[in-house]
């Protein structure tokens, strides 16, 4: 049979739910058999290939973000996104409650161990936009893995599930914000 | 009440005329969910989770708030429904901003339970990201409005449980907040800290200081036992994990006597005098040197046989009856000595022999009535004691009767936290109280306000208003404290008892008098017979025994007393004034590695159980003395 083929890629987030995905333990070696992952921040491989599953962790903070999204949902049939960033904008949406110059003049001015600070510009740096936002505000997304992280136990489930053929909804026992 | 009978989910039910259909629900076992209800409290349809299908009801209408009727036909799980409550989540979710990653009550929190519940992994709507203010300046509370889900239980508890009325609603519409008084940080308005308003908080909008991550409810131990700080007995539930303080709550918290106040809630958290783990003897430089118990016990004994009779016990009403009747058995039968006090012994005097001078004053304290007849009370006077301070969830009971429309007068002649819920505040000099209430008697029934306007300085217009006010009254109550009975005037006492009798406020073979005792286990105390009828000096003891526990001894003259003493034992949990003049100091469990049983101000018995294990090596108060009454050569049962 041939292998389902996965991307996956992270936006703004802190990478805690690849790791979460990495904790599944010895249930790797069955996913590995079943998968293959194209492009990933596990492979290193950045460009986009047409895939069966693409799964997205972090918010859409930049206008970088907004296009990988867009190009990530463009070559997958099924888009799953992990964790509460990806779900509901989570920590890194705190940054809406203030104005994006406030918050890069606190970061790159104010922050107490900096001198003669600056405010980076350069149109190789993508532009902040206005709002951070969960995935589901850019691009359709077919299934949902909240937590920060999601357990690895949630992910296990959430994968299982699509490979028998099923959109995965986490039951509620599995579920989890924190 | 009237008898219906409805179908709720094709089963039929019965319930009384005047239940919601939510109670008619509840009481036979069907799950709707709900947010905004509070047992205890009333229901306002805030949230809309209960929403249920009525037949011949338009629309989903909250359970919490309809009355249900003879023959309705409701259906609480339809997938119509469902799909209404996983919507109004998602509604209550981009209101205010809500993180659970970092939020003390994740986990204990029903906001995110609900949320698992419907299976919340997304959310289809826009948030709104309010700025909104987090207040952090009180003692124990933090409000976090970004967290609030404007449920109102914490403004609901305030009113109709605490009755203090400090929460409520501020701004309007959307843009409405939780406000404290006319949106004063909590810690500046006329918050007491009583803490009703985090424990009815779903989400982790207010939560306390003391507690906040030290431990979710589940992973925690919860213990149900009787307040130690003041004498009306409130029942706590003490969470500790690993044998730690984590939180306490209010058993019942939205009954008036299951409330707390910031004393047992709080306070107790609070605790940081250093503690006392090993026996410490005072050596011939002066200063306190660790010993095994043994030989500490060994050193007490020698002593006490030296000083043989001559040797006084002074025992803490902060201890249960159990601990109190062993001393004093152990006074008696090993010391062989008949002076025995308890630390608050001069309030008992006062009160006793109040009650004994007075016409039926046999039956000593059961003249006096529970703190449940406050609210029935048509008038309360609140003589020498400031509430907010001393006793606030009698505090409690009384504003509630005053909201009621009970007439509430405060006798107190300084400054008083609780006087601004009174109808009248009599001011009289200092020190005049008692000749006030001396006078009272006299003047309501036989008129004439001027001599005790001149004796007392309170105007004779408020003079006349309280003989119209109490005189009238069908149903009076008289609450006294500390103000009265330090002045240690029987005679105030009887007078009081008097004033109540000149009006028949009796309630069956009971006067409507309360008096505020001291500690919380005072009324026990003194019913064991632990306090002395008859004052003594504690300066012409060769010796004296103090099982303080974790009491302070705050009175000056028994400290200056207590100075003079050739040898003095503290049996007590910490460092204090006292143990800095003891000879030997012996270490004391404190209230939670205690059990036992406590009587309330009213006569309630209520067993104490214990919370924490004791530190490790530590005896209960019962060992030492058993210990140290076999190195005396005498065995104590």
């Amino acid at each position: 049979m041939a292998k389902v083929k996965v991307a996956t890629c992270w936006l703004d987030c802190c990478s805690g739910c690849h790791m979460s995905f990495l904790d599944i333990d010895e249930a790797i070696i069955d996913i590995a058999k079943q998968v293959e992952f194209t492009a990933s921040p596990i492979t290193d491989i950045k460009e986009f290939t047409p895939v069966d599953v693409g799964i997205i962790e972090g918010a859409v903070s930049n206008v970088h973000d907004e296009e990988v999204a867009k190009n990530m949902r463009a070559n997958c049939k099924i888009l799953m996104v992990w964790g509460d960033c990806a779900c509901f904008g989570g920590i890194c949406a705190m940054r809406n409650l203030f104005s994006k110059e406030d918050v890069l003049r606190r970061y790159y001015i104010e922050t107490e161990s900096t001198i003669k600070g600056k405010i980076p510009s350069s149109e190789d740096i993508p532009a902040l936009l206005d709002q951070v936002k969960p995935v589901n505000q850019v691009v359709k997304v077919d299934c949902y893995v909240p937590g920060c992280p999601p357990t690895s136990k949630a992910i296990l489930y959430a994968l299982t599930e699509l490979l028998q053929g099923r959109i995965p909804v986490l039951p509620s026992e599995m579920m989890r914000f924190d | 009440m009237k008898e219906i009978t409805l179908t709720i989910d094709g089963k039929s039910l019965s319930g009384k005329e005047g239940d919601t259909v939510l109670e008619i629900c509840q009481a036979n076992g069907i799950d709707v969910p709900t947010l905004c209800h509070l047992d205890g409290l009333s229901d306002v349809g805030a949230c809309r989770m209960c929403v249920v299908e009525i037949e011949r009801e338009r629309r989903p209408i909250p359970a919490c708030t309809y009355p249900a009727r003879d023959g309705l036909v409701v259906k609480t799980s339809t997938e119509t429904l469902e799909k209404y409550r996983r919507l109004m989540l998602e509604l209550i979710f981009t209101e205010h901003n809500h993180f659970c990653m970092f939020c003390e009550q994740s986990g204990d929190c029903e906001l995110q339970r609900l949320a698992y519940r419907y299976q919340m992994d997304n959310v289809r709507l826009p948030y709104t990201f309010p700025s909104l203010p987090v207040d952090s300046i009180s003692d124990y509370l933090v409000m976090d409005h970004n967290r609030c889900v404007l449920c109102g239980r914490c403004v609901r508890v305030c009113s109709e449980v605490v009755a203090n009325h400090t929460l409520d609603f501020g701004r309007r519409g959307w843009k409405t907040i939780i406000s404290a008084d006319l949106e004063q940080p909590l810690g500046e308005s006329s918050c007491i800290s009583c803490g009703a308003c985090m424990q009815a908080c779903p989400t982790g909008a207010i939560f306390g200081k003391l507690s906040a991550y030290k431990g979710k409810e589940s992973e925690c131990q919860a213990t149900r036992t009787v307040c130690p700080s003041c004498s009306i007995g409130c029942e706590l539930e003490v969470f500790t994990r690993d044998n730690n303080l984590v939180k306490i709550q209010g058993a019942k918290f939205t009954e008036l006597r299951g409330q707390l106040c910031q004393e047992g809630r709080f306070k107790l958290l609070a605790e940081n005098r250093p503690r006392i783990i090993t026996p410490l003897v005072r050596d011939g430089q002066g200063d306190l040197t660790e010993h095994t118990l043994s030989q500490t016990l060994d050193i007490v004994a020698e002593n006490v046989r030296r000083r043989k009779g001559n040797f006084a016990g002074l025992v803490s009403a902060k201890c249960p009856n159990e601990s109190i009747s062993y001393f004093c058995k152990f006074m008696h039968e090993v010391i062989g000595s008949n002076w025995v006090d308890t630390l608050d012994g001069e309030s008992y005097r006062v009160i006793s022999t109040g009650i004994e001078n007075f016409k039926d004053g046999a039956r000593g304290l059961d003249i006096e009535c529970s703190l449940e007849e406050t609210l029935e009370a048509d008038c309360i006077l609140v003589v020498g004691t400031d509430l907010v301070e001393t006793h606030p969830v009698a505090g409690s009971f009384i504003r509630k009767a005053a909201q009621g429309g009970a007439k509430l007068v405060v006798v107190d002649s300084v400054r008083n936290a609780f006087a601004p819920w009174a109808d009248l505040w009599l001011k009289p000099e200092r020190g005049m109280e008692g000749a006030l209430i001396k006078g009272l008697a006299t003047t309501i029934s036989k008129g004439g306000t001027e001599t005790l306007a001149a004796t007392t300085g309170v105007g004779p217009e408020e003079l006349q208003q309280i003989v119209a006010i109490y005189g009238k009254a069908q149903r009076a109550v008289i609450v006294y404290g500390n103000g009265i009975l330090e002045h240690k005037d029987t005679s105030v006492i009887t007078a009081i008892l008097n004033l109540a009798a000149s009006v028949g406020s009796y309630v069956g073979d009971k006067l409507r008098v309360i008096s505020l005792k001291p500690r919380a286990n005072s009324r026990g105390a003194w019913e064991t017979g632990a306090a002395s009828k008859q004052r003594f000096s504690l300066a012409g003891m060769k010796g004296v025994y103090v099982l303080l526990g974790d009491d302070v001894m705050e009175d000056e003259k028994q400290l200056s007393e207590l100075k003079g003493v050739d040898f003095l034992v503290v049996q007590t949990s910490y460092y204090s004034p006292l143990t800095s003049m003891a000879h030997v100091v012996i270490p004391s469990p404190i209230w939670a590695e205690r059990e036992g049983t406590y009587v309330s101000l009213d006569g309630r018995r209520q067993q104490a159980q214990r919370v924490l294990s004791a530190k490790k090596g530590l005896k209960s108060d019962e060992e030492i003395l058993r210990e140290l009454s076999f190195k005396l050569g005498r065995k104590l049962s």
